[in-house]
């Protein structure tokens, strides 16, 4: 599918709205799912197959996760729950996307915080405000192009990005703006997908959103788009599905976790949540492993 | 060799069982590529299970292909460049630049006899037997592999899973079919476009968009990346290692005329490849002023660091250990083993420790506490649970289940935080290994028969005698050379009676530790006989070493790889060491951690010494060895000169290095080497010091390391430079990888915020006034770097002495040190000794 006619699709494309997702409820509370029990040090943390045979969870699991609900967590259990996740289809298509802390977290986007570790007495911190501006702009909404395996990202404000000269304009190289849900959306921030390396969970295979050689991929442009790549902050997410038309994601910066973040289709969500707590079976584009997975579906 | 598989029926052969004892089926059929193998059975003697051993050890992957095409690459963070080191273009130089060993039935696409006529057709690699089917599935799923065909010994009489046949099936074996570097597999990548490479790399058979440089933005003190990098490029092949890639070598008693070319005659399994550069091969894909090529790329030949990848911040390359006369190996009685043994049901046991597989008759394992009788494998003798469980644990030094049991349990470098995940190791476990990967029970249920390869025949001593019989009748096929021409021509040059000197002085100075004789141990060293055969083997019933433990600061060698923490409880290999070994003391006399069974070195074999120089577990005693390859970008030797001035470890000018040694698998090469090598063994003054020296500064970065595109500044992070030179000393490479850089980074924060438990924890280890000067140092750093940004480089450049010492597992510097035994000998008693040692 070529860039121009995705952006006419989704410029007719139904509403999605990431705060509409779930019922208000269901956002307030953490979901009411099965964890292993864990502790702060490093090494007191659950391994994540004996997590899988011990504590599977079930379709009914994934749907009491919201994207908002997810946030009421601890990281541990963000984790836990990615790792019980497999990759699921790449998507297709535009997602609502959001970043998030989880409990404990500032709630503030700082990343330039986070990024040294959370050391922060010692972070040498020359630039952060951009690094936080690639925050405030990624991990929002994105559109997946599934048949040419690339993603951008949807940037709804350019203000900010011009307000530190980070966007490069030109008549050989125009902004590609779209129109999702009545409003105008640009284009940037080409990135691969594919299917490889989860640097949390090696047992299977996760999406993979990389930016490291965006510089390679059509409709790139230097600013603001090298900020993601490899001479850049070097960008890596990688997502999984929870359930179709949620994806949770994890995003790195130079190999280095940064912070979480969902992807969210409500349409997708809707048009498959029968057959999905039915079977729990869905299109699987990545290796899955050799772990049996446990998913337990309301029919089994 | 081709012209064998174009004349062979086309799939399969048949061929005789190797040995009529034991034989599995004398009609066996056997798949086209193996049969250089079944026939090396044949020549060794070698009955069913030893073959089926030898043909798992050359040949299983055991599924690491997907840790060496993708979980190195992009969870570990390393880079292999696969076509720099497999080239066909470059076969003949591959031995001289890497040290593989060239597979004698595979040739370059377009020469002679090739069935591969242009190297597009094989994707730039060379073509081996099997590729006629596999190239067929390059970019497509439903290939078959090769180890479907395996055909399995008979199982063992009275084996608890048994009599019914319930291995795992041998397609989880994985084969593929060679690379063209024995040891080294390759596998059709399904995910594989074929106009996608094209486009990337102008055709099939060219990497060079793959694996060429693209300089950094920031400038060339940034390393340069590739598209190595970009895990959305599917590579034709995948590829895997097999044991063999480390183990395949050549046959001190049947050398190669041409190293570069050899023959399936001139192959041995077992006796370890003294001239890999398995860790140059590792980082084939890095540049040279990256942490990790830093880490990697300073193991001298036939040495590699194995707890590299599952990395415990302790730099130890140690030598591929040969396996010569197994049988005869000592083992110790009464260890106390912690493992999981076959049992024939659970009924009635919990299930964290004990399980049967699912879908089979009581197919079971047990967790359980016993004493057992059990070899001391590895450097120390880390993997003592058992000689089946040690050939186990090789599969995961080689990758092998990485994603399904032990990639979570590694070190993440890059995590700072001690409460995440990856900020040290977790340890690896069996059980769970073998619940979730067929590749760990495909390999587990025939480990008996690569037990039973190792004390075949084929791993039995290759002595000088032999060898030079060897040499003798490849011209008089009736030539002859008893032990006493060996004698004869040994005292010609070392001296009238000097091996029956030497054997004294051997029995009263050396053979305390290198001998298994039970009378050695007893003290009675008058009435060894180091030559007496064991009439039930066969085999010299000496080993000519007792594998006990020695203090490393006895033994005084290079100490870094004592101090490998990977079996300590806690650490990835807990499960592979036994409980006796982790109560060990430490040696009283290091000042680095030395706890949990560490700081031993084993008491080695001398077996064969003639044709394995040169010496001690990092080949540092002798000369440097080198391949000297036509490509220069592959000479690493070059890169790295070793020699120092002992009085500041300053590199000696390059005419004051002594010159390198070219490989040479001869026999006369072999000697020629062991006599240096013993010269400088027994002469430890005369030892020209060896450091393997940082050639650049090297920067070790926590958290993100980042250019913005516009000022050239780096934005955010934490990084820390290693200078080259300190206070006009040399830094030792191994600095880098044994600096214990989160404990710093965490005893940084923590002095910030909780000084008085570091000051504690400090004073304790390191006594009042040491305590707390570092944290005076700690406290100061702090300060110098909130105030400026940059300011730890300068910081820690002041305070040198917190990265070579208190932040270090390791902080031995010189690499050929120690061993100083024998130095006080008379000349001629060390003449004497070397001509002995010669004829073992």
């Amino acid at each position: 599918m070529t860039l121009h006619r995705t952006a006419r699709l989704l410029a007719t494309a139904a509403a999605v709205t990431l705060l509409a997702a779930c019922g208000a409820k269901e956002d307030k509370n953490p979901p009411d799912i099965p964890f292993a029990p864990w502790g702060e040090a490093h090494n007191a943390k659950p391994d994540f197959a004996e997590l899988e045979a011990q504590h599977p969870l079930s379709v009914e699991d994934l749907y009491k996760i919201t994207p908002k609900n997810l946030a009421l967590l601890d990281q541990e259990q963000v984790d836990q729950i990615y790792a019980r996740l497999s990759a699921g289809p790449i998507p297709e298509g535009p997602f609502e996307g959001d970043l998030f802390f989880p409990k404990g977290g500032s709630g503030k986007l700082r990343l330039s915080e986070i990024a040294g570790g959370g050391l922060k007495g010692l972070l040498v911190n020359v630039a952060g405000k951009k690094l936080d501006l690639m925050g405030e702009i990624l991990w929002k909404g994105k559109v997946f192009y599934r048949d040419e395996r690339l993603l951008r990202n949807r940037i709804e404000d350019l203000g900010p990005l011009k307000t530190v000269g980070l966007v490069e304009e030109g008549n050989d190289n125009p902004l590609t703006k779209i129109t999702v849900d009545g409003k105008d959306q640009w284009l940037l921030f080409p990135a691969r997908l594919y299917c490889g390396q989860s640097l949390l969970d090696g047992r299977r295979e996760s999406i993979i959103i990389d930016y490291a050689f965006t510089d390679q991929l059509p409709g790139y442009r230097r600013m603001p788009d090298m900020m993601a790549g490899r001479d850049g902050f070097a960008i890596r997410d990688e997502i999984r599905m929870v359930r179709p038309g949620l994806y949770l994601g994890r995003a790195y910066i130079d190999r280095s976790f940064v912070v979480n973040f969902v992807l969210y289709n409500k349409a997708i969500d809707e048009a498959g949540k029968a057959d999905y707590l039915k079977t729990g079976k869905t299109a699987e584009d990545c290796w899955t492993g050799t772990q049996q997975r446990k998913l337990v579906a309301a029919a089994q | 060799m081709v012209r064998l598989f174009l004349l062979a029926i086309a799939l399969t052969v048949t061929l005789p069982s190797p040995r009529p004892a034991h034989a599995a089926d004398t009609t066996a059929k056997v798949h086209e590529q193996d049969i250089p193998y079944v026939e090396a059975c044949a020549r060794e003697g070698l009955n069913a299970s030893e073959c089926a051993g030898r043909l798992i050890w050359f040949k299983a992957t055991a599924g690491n292909d997907r840790f060496h095409t993708y979980v190195f690459q992009q969870r570990v963070g390393v880079l292999i460049d696969w076509f720099r080191v497999l080239r066909s273009d470059e076969r003949g130089d591959r031995f001289r630049a890497w040290g593989g060993i060239n597979d004698p039935s595979c040739c370059t696409p377009g020469e002679a006899n090739c069935p591969a006529k242009s190297l597009d057709e094989t994707y730039g690699l060379d073509w081996c037997p099997g590729d006629e089917e596999l190239l067929k599935y390059v970019g497509k799923d439903g290939y078959r592999d090769p180890a479907c065909d395996f055909r399995d010994a008979p199982l063992a009489e009275g084996d608890v899973h048994g009599p019914q046949d319930q291995r795992q099936s041998a397609c989880d074996l994985k084969f593929g079919t060679s690379t063209g570097m024995l040891g080294v597999r390759k596998f059709p990548n399904p995910r594989f476009n074929l106009e996608q490479w094209v486009k990337l790399n102008g055709r099939a058979g060219s990497w060079e968009g793959y694996n060429g440089k693209i300089p950094a933005a920031a400038g060339s003190e940034e390393p340069a990346k590739s598209r190595l990098l970009d895990g959305s490029v599917e590579p034709p092949y995948l590829i895997g290692t097999a044991c063999g890639s480390c183990h395949i070598s050549f046959d001190p008693l049947n050398p190669p005329a041409d190293p570069a070319n050899p023959k399936w005659e001139n192959i041995k399994g077992l006796l370890g490849n003294q001239y890999s550069r398995m860790s140059e091969i590792m980082v084939s894909g890095m540049a040279t002023n990256t942490l990790e090529w830093q880490m990697f790329a300073h193991a001298r030949p036939g040495t590699t660091d194995t707890s590299a990848i599952p990395n415990d911040q302790v730099n130890n390359p140690g030598t591929m250990n040969a396996l010569i006369n197994i049988p005869q190996r000592p083992v110790f009685a009464g260890e106390k083993v912690l493992k999981w043994r076959k049992v024939a049901s659970c009924e009635g046991k919990t299930a964290p420790t004990c399980w049967c597989e699912p879908g089979r008759d009581n197919k079971c394992w047990e967790k359980s506490l016993k004493e057992e009788t059990v070899h001391h494998i590895l450097k120390g003798g880390e993997d003592s649970i058992g000689a089946l469980e040690a050939i186990q644990r090789v599969y995961f030094n080689i990758g092998s289940c990485s994603e399904q049991c032990w990639v979570n349990h590694l070190t993440d470098l890059r995590v700072a935080d001690p409460q995440q995940r990856g900020f040290g190791q977790t340890p690896f476990n069996i059980g769970q290994c073998r619940r979730d990967c067929p590749n760990f029970r495909a390999i587990e249920d025939r480990l008996v028969n690569v037990l039973d390869f190792f004390m075949s025949a084929e791993a039995r001593a290759t002595d000088l005698r032999e060898a030079r019989e060897n040499q003798r009748r490849a011209a008089d096929p009736a030539a002859t050379y008893a032990l006493q021409d060996l004698i004869a021509d040994l005292e010609k040059e070392f001296g009238e009676g000097a091996v029956a000197r030497g054997q004294k002085v051997f029995a009263n100075t050396c053979a305390r530790c290198h001998s298994s004789q039970p009378e050695a141990a007893a003290g009675q060293f008058d009435a060894l006989d180091f030559h007496k055969v064991d009439a039930k083997s066969g085999l010299r019933a000496d080993w000519l070493g007792n594998d006990a433990p020695t203090l490393v600061s006895e033994v005084g060698t290079f100490r870094c790889r004592a101090l490998h923490s990977n079996h300590m409880t806690g650490k990835i290999w807990q499960e592979y060491g036994s409980e006796t070994l982790r109560a060990q003391p430490p040696d009283p006399n290091l000042k680095e951690p030395a706890d949990g069974g560490r700081s031993y070195y084993r008491n080695i074999s001398l077996l064969n010494l003639w044709a394995h120089a040169p010496f001690m577990h990092n080949n540092a005693v002798g000369p440097e060895l080198c391949g000297q390859p036509e490509n220069k970008a592959n000479a690493f030797y070059a890169m790295r000169p070793r020699y120092v001035d002992g009085k500041d470890l300053s590199l000696l000018p390059p005419e004051q290095q002594p010159a390198c040694w070219a490989y040479d698998p001869s026999v006369e090469g072999r000697f020629a080497l062991y006599k240096a090598s013993m010269d400088a063994l027994l002469h430890p003054d005369q030892r020209m010091p060896k450091v393997t020296l940082l050639n650049e500064d090297v920067t070790l970065r926590v958290g993100p390391r980042l250019w913005d595109g516009t000022d050239k500044e780096k934005l955010v992070g934490f990084s820390l430079t290693i200078p080259a030179n300190i206070d006009g000393r040399g830094v030792n490479a191994g600095t880098v990888g044994n600096f214990q850089h989160k404990t710093f980074v965490v005893d940084l924060v923590q002095a910030k915020f909780k000084p008085d438990e570091v000051e504690a924890r400090l004073v304790k280890q390191w006594g009042p006034e040491e305590g707390k000067r570092i944290l005076a140092d700690l406290k100061g750093i702090t300060e110098e770097v909130t105030s400026q940004p940059n300011g730890l480089i300068e910081a820690l450049k002041k305070r040198p002495y917190l990265v070579k010492q208190i932040y270090s597992s390791c902080f031995a510097e010189i690499e050929n040190a120690g061993h100083r035994f024998g130095e006080d000998l008379s000349d001629d008693d060390k003449k004497a000794l070397t001509a002995f040692l010669a004829t073992l």
